[in-house]
């Protein structure tokens, strides 16, 4: 049996209704339906972190999180850091600090430093390591990525 | 792709077990899916309907009674245990584990009753839930009942709740006077290579009894009575309790591990013995705050 349901969501402030098949993660939902293809799949099995997205401000892994599990909820992605153009200072930082190479690993990075530094604005060091553990780089060695986190964590006091 | 179901979202207990009544059986019980989906996606479970728990109000929330007895409802995340005001004050154990527990989006998701109802051998929680001779609460069309942690896990992957039965909470007992529970592991990758739970009560400055679990170095979390037999007698000051400690480790020594991408069994049984020693330290640390 091939059951569809609706569900309506907020995806970077704009609602969404869609009908979808329940086993439709939100991975799936973001890339193939919406086009958001900031996104990334990488493990596809909540370990790496490159598809970590926010729903209703906590991080997720879009690969094993389904679409279902997100109606009535609001979304963000990487698409919805940027305001018109202008970066946020995370992801400044990010450049500033050079704090991508190949860049799949980076959309996860940021939404997850984004959760981290909304909860928690003024991290330690350790507390940025912490934050991001669960959030595999294979480029930079992360030193950059941490530098990049406080960096923005400065730029926001 | 995860093999195509059907997805219900019951609003009660009542309608959950309508729901799984109406499936036919051919249904899995579903909250944070970090277990489920992983294994649906790999292609070794199949289901025609998920019933999504996440919205029975039976299986949510976190209280503690005046004594620090707590009750966790099964649909409670990781996430939410470790920060818990109730679990910080009356089992710190707990909430310390619960923020080592794989990464931040799982535990965001993935919850305590899931963890349990997976019984994957690995598991953080039931390695520390059994040392502390924690409880569940079990409900089903039948009625309802409750076990230990190693009466519900019986072997890999495999536990003793029926069909259609599912887990309601978790009781964990107030703390007696001069009681201390701790948890230590380690892990290389998302999953323990070994872990201990330590339960110690403290009296006249020394361990009068105390329960030892280890996780993930056999198919199942064990309680080993002669460990805890083995730290009895011993005195709750860290330099003499490491020096006492051999006969509580030479039965760990014994455990008939199970080689793992983690190690071979000599080296986990190596490991159980190190993290033994760091959570019985823990534990009469507790236990002498609780004094």
């Amino acid at each position: 049996m091939r059951e569809t349901v609706e569900i309506s969501l907020q995806v970077n402030e704009r609602a969404q209704s869609l009908r979808i098949e329940p086993r439709e993660t939100l991975a799936d939902v973001l890339r193939d339906r919406l086009g958001l293809t900031g996104t990334k799949v990488s493990c596809d099995a909540q370990v790496c972190g490159a598809c970590t997205v926010l729903v209703d401000g906590r991080t997720v892994s879009a690969c094993t999180f389904l679409a279902v599990d997100a109606d009535g909820g609001a979304v963000r992605t990487v698409e919805g850091l940027a305001r018109d153009g202008v970066l946020t200072p995370l992801q400044q930082a990010f450049i500033d600090e050079a704090a991508f190479q190949c860049g799949f690993c980076t959309p996860g990075m940021l939404m997850a430093a984004t959760a981290l530094l909304e909860e928690n604005p003024h991290p330690t060091e350790d507390e940025v390591k912490e934050g991001l553990d669960g959030n595999l780089c294979r480029c930079t060695g992360y030193a950059p990525i941490v530098a990049a986190v406080l960096r923005a964590a400065e730029a926001g006091r | 792709m995860i093999p195509r179901f059907a997805h219900r979202r019951p609003r009660s207990l009542a309608d959950a077990f309508a729901a799984f009544d109406a499936a036919g059986g051919d249904c899995a019980w579903y909250a944070g899916g970090t277990e489920l989906l992983a294994v649906m996606k790999m292609g070794f479970a199949q289901f025609g309907t998920l019933i999504d728990l996440k919205s029975v109000p039976e299986l949510g929330g976190i209280s503690a009674d005046a004594d620090g007895a707590l009750r966790i409802g099964a649909t409670v995340t990781h996430r939410e245990i470790e920060r818990s005001p109730h679990v910080l004050r009356h089992l710190p154990g707990l909430a310390a584990l619960e923020r080592e527990v794989a990464n931040i989006r799982v535990r965001n998701t993935g919850t305590l009753g899931g963890n349990l109802a997976f019984a994957e051998p690995h598991s953080d929680p039931a390695t520390f839930l059994l040392a502390c001779d924690a409880r569940v609460e079990l409900a089903g069309p039948a009625g309802a009942r409750e076990m230990a942690i190693d009466e519900l896990i019986v072997g890999p992957l495999t536990t003793s709740r029926e069909a259609d039965e599912l887990l309601v909470a978790i009781r964990v007992p107030a703390p007696a006077a001069g009681e201390g529970r701790a948890y230590a592991k380690l892990a290389f990758f998302e999953r323990p290579a070994a872990s201990v739970g330590v339960r110690v009560r403290v009296v006249d400055g020394a361990i009068a009894d105390a329960t030892v679990a280890v996780g993930s170095l056999t198919d199942l979390p064990i309680v080993l009575p002669a460990a805890g037999a083995a730290l009895a007698g011993l005195p709750a000051e860290p330099a003499a309790l490491d020096a006492g400690l051999g006969a509580a480790i030479a039965v760990l020594g014994e455990i008939d591990a199970i080689p793992d991408h983690n190690g071979s069994a000599d080296y986990k049984r190596h490991l159980a013995g190190i993290l033994l020693g760091r959570a019985v330290t823990q534990a009469v640390e507790e236990a002498r705050a609780h004094a």
